[in-house]
Protein backbone atom coordinates (compact mmCIF):
# COMPACT_ATOMS: atom_id res chain seq x y z
CA UNK A 1 0.00 0.00 0.00
CA UNK A 2 1.50 3.29 -1.14
CA UNK A 3 1.71 6.05 2.00
CA UNK A 4 -1.36 7.73 1.96
CA UNK A 5 0.60 10.62 4.29
CA UNK A 6 3.22 11.22 2.46
CA UNK A 7 3.39 15.30 2.41
CA UNK A 8 5.10 15.19 -0.92
CA UNK A 9 2.28 13.65 -2.52
CA UNK A 10 0.03 15.92 -4.62
CA UNK A 11 -3.82 16.23 -3.20
CA UNK A 12 -4.95 15.15 -7.26
CA UNK A 13 -2.58 12.21 -7.04
CA UNK A 14 -4.66 9.66 -5.57
CA UNK A 15 -4.67 6.31 -6.93
CA UNK A 16 -4.83 3.37 -4.62
CA UNK A 17 -6.44 5.25 -2.12
CA UNK A 18 -9.64 4.63 -0.80
CA UNK A 19 -12.86 7.38 -0.89
CA UNK A 20 -15.24 5.14 -0.46
CA UNK A 21 -18.27 3.89 -2.40
CA UNK A 22 -18.68 4.93 -6.54
CA UNK A 23 -22.04 6.77 -6.59
CA UNK A 24 -23.32 5.14 -10.04
CA UNK A 25 -25.85 8.60 -10.81
CA UNK A 26 -25.39 10.13 -14.04
CA UNK A 27 -26.50 13.61 -14.14
CA UNK A 28 -26.78 16.11 -17.24
CA UNK A 29 -24.60 19.16 -17.87
CA UNK A 30 -26.03 22.03 -16.84
CA UNK A 31 -25.95 25.07 -19.28
CA UNK A 32 -23.61 26.65 -17.62
CA UNK A 33 -21.39 24.09 -17.65
CA UNK A 34 -21.52 23.43 -21.30
CA UNK A 35 -20.19 27.16 -21.87
CA UNK A 36 -17.71 26.93 -19.60
CA UNK A 37 -16.82 23.97 -21.30
CA UNK A 38 -17.16 25.97 -24.69
CA UNK A 39 -14.70 28.89 -23.43
CA UNK A 40 -11.94 26.93 -22.14
CA UNK A 41 -12.34 24.12 -25.61
CA UNK A 42 -12.10 27.74 -27.79
CA UNK A 43 -9.27 28.87 -25.78
CA UNK A 44 -7.90 25.99 -26.59
CA UNK A 45 -8.20 25.56 -29.88
CA UNK A 46 -5.82 24.44 -31.94
CA UNK A 47 -3.04 27.41 -33.09
CA UNK A 48 -4.82 29.62 -30.08
CA UNK A 49 -3.36 27.75 -26.92
CA UNK A 50 -4.67 30.83 -24.82
CA UNK A 51 -5.62 28.08 -22.01
CA UNK A 52 -4.42 24.37 -22.98
CA UNK A 53 -5.28 21.35 -20.82
CA UNK A 54 -1.66 21.10 -19.12
CA UNK A 55 -2.53 24.53 -17.78
CA UNK A 56 -5.96 23.57 -16.72
CA UNK A 57 -4.46 20.46 -14.86
CA UNK A 58 -1.66 22.24 -13.29
CA UNK A 59 -4.27 24.68 -12.01
CA UNK A 60 -6.35 22.27 -9.96
CA UNK A 61 -2.87 21.24 -8.75
CA UNK A 62 -2.46 25.02 -7.29
CA UNK A 63 -5.86 25.85 -6.40
CA UNK A 64 -5.61 24.14 -2.86
CA UNK A 65 -6.98 21.28 -1.21
CA UNK A 66 -9.95 22.69 0.36
CA UNK A 67 -11.15 24.33 -2.66
CA UNK A 68 -10.09 21.22 -4.81
CA UNK A 69 -12.10 19.18 -2.55
CA UNK A 70 -15.17 21.65 -1.90
CA UNK A 71 -15.41 22.58 -6.10
CA UNK A 72 -17.43 20.10 -8.46
CA UNK A 73 -15.86 19.04 -11.50
CA UNK A 74 -16.77 21.77 -13.70
CA UNK A 75 -16.95 24.31 -11.05
CA UNK A 76 -13.02 23.47 -10.65
CA UNK A 77 -12.52 23.35 -14.43
CA UNK A 78 -14.07 27.19 -14.01
CA UNK A 79 -11.54 28.01 -11.72
CA UNK A 80 -8.65 26.97 -13.27
CA UNK A 81 -9.52 28.40 -16.26
CA UNK A 82 -9.80 31.72 -14.11
CA UNK A 83 -6.71 31.25 -12.41
CA UNK A 84 -4.81 30.85 -15.98
CA UNK A 85 -6.34 33.53 -17.45
CA UNK A 86 -5.58 35.95 -14.42
CA UNK A 87 -2.07 34.69 -14.71
CA UNK A 88 -1.63 35.62 -18.45
CA UNK A 89 -2.87 38.78 -17.19
CA UNK A 90 -5.73 38.74 -19.76
CA UNK A 91 -7.88 40.20 -16.80
CA UNK A 92 -7.41 40.36 -13.18
CA UNK A 93 -9.36 38.87 -9.94
CA UNK A 94 -10.50 42.48 -9.25
CA UNK A 95 -12.01 42.64 -12.88
CA UNK A 96 -13.72 39.48 -12.70
CA UNK A 97 -15.78 40.04 -9.46
CA UNK A 98 -16.76 43.63 -10.43
CA UNK A 99 -18.69 41.95 -13.71
CA UNK A 100 -19.30 39.33 -11.71
CA UNK A 101 -21.73 41.67 -9.10
CA UNK A 102 -22.35 43.11 -12.41
CA UNK A 103 -24.17 40.19 -13.83
CA UNK A 104 -25.62 38.98 -10.51
CA UNK A 105 -27.46 42.44 -10.60
CA UNK A 106 -28.34 41.99 -14.10
CA UNK A 107 -30.21 38.21 -13.56
CA UNK A 108 -31.80 39.25 -10.66
CA UNK A 109 -33.51 42.53 -12.00
CA UNK A 110 -34.76 40.16 -14.91
CA UNK A 111 -35.99 37.97 -12.86
CA UNK A 112 -37.61 40.74 -11.27
CA UNK B 1 10.97 7.33 -33.02
CA UNK B 2 13.27 8.53 -30.49
CA UNK B 3 13.38 6.84 -27.45
CA UNK B 4 15.73 4.53 -25.72
CA UNK B 5 13.89 1.70 -24.54
CA UNK B 6 11.98 -1.06 -26.61
CA UNK B 7 9.03 -3.16 -26.03
CA UNK B 8 9.96 -5.85 -23.51
CA UNK B 9 12.59 -4.02 -21.78
CA UNK B 10 12.24 -3.87 -18.17
CA UNK B 11 12.67 -0.49 -16.59
CA UNK B 12 12.39 1.11 -13.40
CA UNK B 13 10.17 4.32 -12.71
CA UNK B 14 12.63 7.09 -11.39
CA UNK B 15 11.68 7.16 -7.35
CA UNK B 16 11.69 11.42 -6.58
CA UNK B 17 8.92 13.85 -5.87
CA UNK B 18 10.09 17.20 -7.68
CA UNK B 19 7.25 20.12 -6.78
CA UNK B 20 5.53 20.84 -9.77
CA UNK B 21 3.23 19.58 -12.68
CA UNK B 22 3.97 15.91 -13.32
CA UNK B 23 1.95 13.12 -14.91
CA UNK B 24 4.34 10.06 -13.10
CA UNK B 25 1.42 9.39 -10.52
CA UNK B 26 2.69 8.73 -6.96
CA UNK B 27 2.02 4.92 -6.65
CA UNK B 28 4.16 3.74 -9.71
CA UNK B 29 7.26 6.07 -8.93
CA UNK B 30 10.47 3.46 -7.73
CA UNK B 31 8.16 0.78 -9.02
CA UNK B 32 9.37 -1.92 -11.89
CA UNK B 33 7.46 -3.11 -15.12
CA UNK B 34 8.01 -4.17 -18.74
CA UNK B 35 7.70 -1.78 -21.87
CA UNK B 36 4.64 -2.37 -23.51
CA UNK B 37 4.65 -0.31 -26.47
CA UNK B 38 6.21 2.75 -27.59
CA UNK B 39 3.52 5.23 -28.12
CA UNK B 40 5.21 7.89 -29.89
CA UNK B 41 6.78 11.43 -29.16
CA UNK B 42 4.78 14.15 -27.57
CA UNK B 43 5.45 17.86 -25.83
CA UNK B 44 6.08 17.69 -22.55
CA UNK B 45 2.93 18.04 -20.58
CA UNK B 46 5.24 18.91 -17.75
CA UNK B 47 6.42 22.47 -19.52
CA UNK B 48 3.12 22.48 -21.27
CA UNK B 49 1.52 23.13 -17.81
CA UNK B 50 3.76 26.67 -17.28
CA UNK B 51 2.63 28.02 -21.01
CA UNK B 52 5.89 26.51 -22.35
CA UNK B 53 6.15 24.54 -25.83
CA UNK B 54 7.08 21.38 -24.90
CA UNK B 55 9.42 20.96 -27.01
CA UNK B 56 11.84 18.81 -27.87
CA UNK B 57 9.36 16.35 -27.61
CA UNK B 58 9.53 13.43 -25.18
CA UNK B 59 8.94 9.64 -25.90
CA UNK B 60 5.89 8.21 -24.22
CA UNK B 61 6.06 4.50 -23.24
CA UNK B 62 3.28 2.41 -21.74
CA UNK B 63 4.41 0.44 -19.43
CA UNK B 64 3.16 -2.73 -17.48
CA UNK B 65 3.20 -3.46 -14.42
CA UNK B 66 2.06 -6.68 -12.02
CA UNK B 67 -0.58 -5.75 -9.79
CA UNK B 68 0.81 -7.67 -7.16
CA UNK B 69 4.44 -5.79 -7.47
CA UNK B 70 2.70 -2.46 -7.17
CA UNK B 71 0.52 -3.08 -4.01
CA UNK B 72 1.47 -5.33 -1.15
CA UNK B 73 -1.81 -6.61 -0.54
CA UNK B 74 -3.16 -6.79 -3.56
CA UNK B 75 -6.14 -9.15 -3.66
CA UNK B 76 -6.24 -10.68 -6.71
CA UNK B 77 -4.61 -13.39 -9.36
CA UNK B 78 -0.84 -12.60 -10.29
CA UNK B 79 -1.69 -12.21 -13.58
CA UNK B 80 -3.16 -8.87 -13.34
CA UNK B 81 -1.88 -5.88 -14.37
CA UNK B 82 -2.00 -1.89 -14.73
CA UNK B 83 -0.79 -0.12 -17.78
CA UNK B 84 0.59 3.10 -16.74
CA UNK B 85 1.61 5.64 -19.65
CA UNK B 86 5.05 7.43 -18.46
CA UNK B 87 7.54 9.70 -20.47
CA UNK B 88 10.86 8.41 -21.12
CA UNK B 89 12.60 10.95 -18.60
CA UNK B 90 10.88 9.06 -15.72
CA UNK B 91 12.55 5.85 -16.37
CA UNK B 92 15.59 3.96 -15.81
CA UNK B 93 17.06 0.67 -17.61
CA UNK B 94 16.10 -2.03 -15.06
CA UNK C 1 -18.37 42.91 -33.75
CA UNK C 2 -15.07 43.10 -34.31
CA UNK C 3 -14.84 46.67 -34.49
CA UNK C 4 -16.44 47.03 -30.99
CA UNK C 5 -13.87 44.93 -29.19
CA UNK C 6 -12.29 46.67 -26.02
CA UNK C 7 -15.41 49.59 -25.83
CA UNK C 8 -17.56 49.72 -22.80
CA UNK C 9 -20.78 50.55 -24.76
CA UNK C 10 -23.74 49.09 -21.90
CA UNK C 11 -25.60 47.67 -24.98
CA UNK C 12 -23.11 45.87 -25.99
CA UNK C 13 -22.42 44.34 -22.52
CA UNK C 14 -26.00 43.17 -22.75
CA UNK C 15 -25.82 41.50 -26.14
CA UNK C 16 -22.94 39.61 -25.07
CA UNK C 17 -24.31 38.40 -21.98
CA UNK C 18 -25.93 34.86 -22.30
CA UNK C 19 -29.38 34.77 -21.17
CA UNK C 20 -29.94 31.99 -18.74
CA UNK C 21 -33.37 30.31 -17.95
CA UNK C 22 -34.63 32.65 -15.43
CA UNK C 23 -36.65 30.24 -13.89
CA UNK C 24 -34.03 28.49 -12.67
CA UNK C 25 -33.29 31.18 -9.53
CA UNK C 26 -30.12 32.83 -8.25
CA UNK C 27 -27.27 31.84 -10.32
CA UNK C 28 -23.76 29.86 -7.96
CA UNK C 29 -20.57 31.42 -7.67
CA UNK C 30 -19.05 29.50 -10.63
CA UNK C 31 -22.08 30.22 -13.14
CA UNK C 32 -21.50 34.19 -12.75
CA UNK C 33 -17.78 33.66 -12.91
CA UNK C 34 -18.65 31.53 -16.47
CA UNK C 35 -20.37 34.53 -17.75
CA UNK C 36 -18.35 37.19 -16.94
CA UNK C 37 -15.18 35.23 -18.15
CA UNK C 38 -17.04 35.26 -21.48
CA UNK C 39 -17.59 38.56 -21.49
CA UNK C 40 -14.38 39.95 -20.40
CA UNK C 41 -12.44 37.98 -23.02
CA UNK C 42 -15.19 38.98 -25.43
CA UNK C 43 -14.54 42.35 -25.07
CA UNK C 44 -10.68 42.15 -24.99
CA UNK C 45 -10.58 40.63 -27.82
CA UNK C 46 -9.80 37.05 -26.89
CA UNK C 47 -12.85 35.10 -28.28
CA UNK C 48 -15.36 35.68 -31.08
CA UNK C 49 -18.81 35.03 -31.28
CA UNK C 50 -17.93 32.75 -33.85
CA UNK C 51 -15.51 30.82 -32.04
CA UNK C 52 -17.49 30.17 -29.21
CA UNK C 53 -20.42 29.52 -31.26
CA UNK C 54 -17.97 26.64 -32.96
CA UNK C 55 -16.73 25.44 -29.37
CA UNK C 56 -20.57 25.04 -27.85
CA UNK C 57 -21.51 23.55 -31.28
CA UNK C 58 -18.86 20.69 -30.52
CA UNK C 59 -19.63 20.45 -26.66
CA UNK C 60 -23.30 19.79 -27.71
CA UNK C 61 -21.96 17.04 -29.81
CA UNK C 62 -20.53 15.47 -26.82
CA UNK C 63 -23.52 14.87 -25.15
CA UNK C 64 -24.19 11.74 -27.26
CA UNK C 65 -21.67 8.76 -28.36
CA UNK C 66 -20.14 7.31 -31.37
CA UNK C 67 -18.58 4.72 -29.10
CA UNK C 68 -22.04 2.34 -29.66
CA UNK C 69 -21.49 2.25 -33.46
CA UNK C 70 -17.65 1.75 -33.81
CA UNK C 71 -18.14 -1.68 -31.55
CA UNK C 72 -21.21 -2.92 -33.56
CA UNK C 73 -18.57 -2.24 -37.03
CA UNK C 74 -15.48 -3.53 -35.00
CA UNK C 75 -17.77 -6.85 -34.09
CA UNK C 76 -19.01 -7.22 -37.72
CA UNK C 77 -15.81 -6.33 -39.13
CA UNK C 78 -12.43 -8.08 -38.42
CA UNK C 79 -10.24 -5.92 -40.75
CA UNK C 80 -11.37 -2.67 -38.96
CA UNK C 81 -11.57 -4.24 -35.57
CA UNK C 82 -7.51 -4.78 -36.22
CA UNK C 83 -6.90 -0.67 -37.97
CA UNK C 84 -8.28 0.34 -34.27
CA UNK C 85 -6.24 -1.92 -32.98
CA UNK C 86 -3.13 -0.71 -34.68
CA UNK C 87 -3.62 3.09 -35.18
CA UNK C 88 -6.80 4.28 -33.59
CA UNK C 89 -6.69 7.32 -34.72
CA UNK C 90 -6.78 6.35 -38.53
CA UNK C 91 -9.52 3.71 -38.07
CA UNK C 92 -12.10 6.10 -36.55
CA UNK C 93 -11.01 8.70 -38.89
CA UNK C 94 -12.30 6.08 -41.49
CA UNK C 95 -15.83 6.77 -39.85
CA UNK C 96 -15.84 10.23 -39.78
CA UNK C 97 -14.56 10.12 -36.10
CA UNK C 98 -11.62 12.76 -35.62
CA UNK C 99 -10.02 12.01 -31.59
CA UNK C 100 -7.88 15.37 -32.32
CA UNK C 101 -4.31 15.25 -31.25
CA UNK C 102 -4.57 12.46 -28.07
CA UNK C 103 -3.18 8.91 -29.37
CA UNK C 104 -6.69 6.58 -29.22
CA UNK C 105 -5.46 3.21 -27.66
CA UNK C 106 -8.10 0.81 -28.21
CA UNK C 107 -7.37 -2.40 -26.25
CA UNK C 108 -9.90 -5.67 -26.89
CA UNK C 109 -11.58 -7.47 -23.90
CA UNK C 110 -10.81 -11.46 -24.62
CA UNK C 111 -12.26 -14.43 -22.71
CA UNK C 112 -9.04 -14.17 -21.28
CA UNK C 113 -8.53 -10.36 -20.44
CA UNK C 114 -11.12 -7.70 -19.00
CA UNK C 115 -9.78 -3.96 -19.19
CA UNK C 116 -10.53 -1.07 -17.49
CA UNK C 117 -9.92 2.16 -17.83
CA UNK C 118 -9.21 5.18 -15.51
CA UNK C 119 -7.06 8.53 -14.97
CA UNK C 120 -5.73 8.70 -11.77
CA UNK C 121 -4.74 12.35 -11.64
CA UNK C 122 -7.43 14.11 -13.39
CA UNK C 123 -10.48 12.96 -15.39
CA UNK C 124 -8.87 12.18 -18.57
CA UNK C 125 -11.65 10.35 -20.98
CA UNK C 126 -12.05 9.68 -24.78
CA UNK C 127 -14.67 12.22 -25.27
CA UNK C 128 -14.03 12.27 -29.01
CA UNK C 129 -15.69 8.98 -29.20
CA UNK C 130 -17.55 8.52 -25.83
CA UNK C 131 -18.84 11.96 -24.93
CA UNK C 132 -18.29 13.43 -21.77
CA UNK C 133 -17.40 10.85 -19.14
CA UNK C 134 -19.97 10.05 -16.31
CA UNK C 135 -19.64 11.59 -12.88
CA UNK C 136 -18.58 8.43 -11.41
CA UNK C 137 -15.46 8.49 -13.74
CA UNK C 138 -14.70 11.57 -12.10
CA UNK C 139 -15.27 11.08 -8.84
CA UNK C 140 -12.23 10.10 -6.70
CA UNK C 141 -14.20 7.05 -5.43
CA UNK C 142 -13.34 5.53 -8.58
CA UNK C 143 -10.38 7.28 -9.54
CA UNK C 144 -8.61 6.41 -6.34
CA UNK C 145 -9.66 2.27 -6.00
CA UNK C 146 -10.01 1.06 -9.29
CA UNK C 147 -6.08 1.14 -9.67
CA UNK C 148 -5.70 -0.56 -6.42
CA UNK C 149 -9.16 -3.05 -6.16
CA UNK C 150 -10.53 -2.96 -9.51
CA UNK C 151 -11.80 -6.28 -9.09
CA UNK C 152 -14.00 -5.18 -6.17
CA UNK C 153 -15.11 -1.81 -7.80
CA UNK C 154 -15.92 -4.04 -11.17
CA UNK C 155 -18.52 -6.49 -8.77
CA UNK C 156 -19.67 -3.13 -7.59
CA UNK C 157 -20.98 -1.91 -10.74
CA UNK C 158 -21.98 -5.87 -11.17
CA UNK C 159 -19.55 -7.54 -13.11
CA UNK C 160 -17.62 -10.35 -11.75
CA UNK C 161 -14.38 -11.62 -12.85
CA UNK C 162 -13.17 -15.16 -12.01
CA UNK C 163 -9.66 -15.65 -10.97
CA UNK C 164 -8.59 -17.05 -14.35
CA UNK C 165 -8.82 -13.62 -16.31
CA UNK C 166 -6.82 -11.18 -15.93
CA UNK C 167 -7.90 -8.15 -15.12
CA UNK C 168 -5.81 -5.25 -17.02
CA UNK C 169 -6.11 -1.56 -15.44
CA UNK C 170 -5.24 1.23 -17.80
CA UNK C 171 -3.83 4.50 -16.25
CA UNK C 172 -5.23 6.94 -18.75
CA UNK C 173 -2.63 10.34 -17.75
CA UNK C 174 -1.00 11.99 -20.99
CA UNK C 175 -1.36 11.71 -24.63
CA UNK C 176 -3.48 8.24 -24.55
CA UNK C 177 -7.04 7.85 -24.58
CA UNK C 178 -8.91 4.68 -24.12
CA UNK C 179 -11.18 2.24 -25.75
CA UNK C 180 -12.32 -0.74 -24.72
CA UNK C 181 -13.72 -3.33 -27.16
CA UNK C 182 -16.30 -5.51 -25.21
CA UNK C 183 -16.77 -8.73 -25.79
CA UNK C 184 -19.19 -9.86 -28.01
CA UNK C 185 -21.83 -11.86 -26.25
CA UNK C 186 -22.55 -15.70 -27.28
CA UNK C 187 -25.97 -15.39 -28.89
CA UNK C 188 -25.46 -12.28 -31.39
CA UNK C 189 -24.92 -14.27 -34.38
CA UNK C 190 -26.33 -13.02 -37.17
CA UNK C 191 -27.32 -9.71 -35.78
CA UNK C 192 -27.19 -5.95 -37.82
CA UNK C 193 -24.95 -3.43 -36.26
CA UNK C 194 -27.54 -2.02 -35.52
CA UNK C 195 -28.81 -4.51 -33.34
CA UNK C 196 -25.29 -5.21 -31.70
CA UNK C 197 -24.69 -1.29 -31.37
CA UNK C 198 -27.98 -1.28 -29.00
CA UNK C 199 -26.42 -3.47 -26.63
CA UNK C 200 -23.26 -1.48 -26.15
CA UNK C 201 -23.31 0.66 -23.17
CA UNK C 202 -20.95 3.62 -22.53
CA UNK C 203 -19.77 1.64 -19.18
CA UNK C 204 -18.65 -1.64 -21.24
CA UNK C 205 -16.63 0.84 -23.31
CA UNK C 206 -14.61 1.95 -20.37
CA UNK C 207 -15.14 -1.74 -19.55
CA UNK C 208 -16.52 -1.71 -15.88
CA UNK C 209 -19.47 -3.33 -17.66
CA UNK C 210 -20.06 -6.30 -20.12
CA UNK C 211 -22.56 -6.33 -22.93
CA UNK C 212 -25.41 -8.75 -22.88
CA UNK C 213 -27.54 -10.67 -25.74
CA UNK C 214 -31.04 -9.50 -23.42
Amino acid sequence: MADTDDPRRGYHDIGGKDYGPIDPEVTEMKPWERQSTAISNALGAAGRHLYVTDESRRAREQMGEPLYNDLDYYERSTESMKMILVEKGLFSDEELEERMSKIAQRMAEARG
Amino acid sequence: MSGNFAPGDTVKVISTHPPGHRRTPYYIRGKTGEIERVCGDFANPEELAYGFDGLPKKTLYRVRFKQSHVWDDYAGPETDTVDVDIYEHWLLPA
Amino acid sequence: MAEERGTHDHDHDHDLTFQPNIEDGEPGRYELMTYAIRELLMEKGHLTPEELRAAQEKVESLQKSDGAMIIAKAWTDPDFKQRLLDDGNAALAEVGVDAGAAKMTVVENTDDVQNVVVCTLCSCYPRAVLGMPPDWYRSKSYRSRVVIEPRKVLSEFGTDVPDDMTVRVHDSLADLRYLVIPRRPEGTEGWSEEQLAAIVTRDTMVGVANPTAS
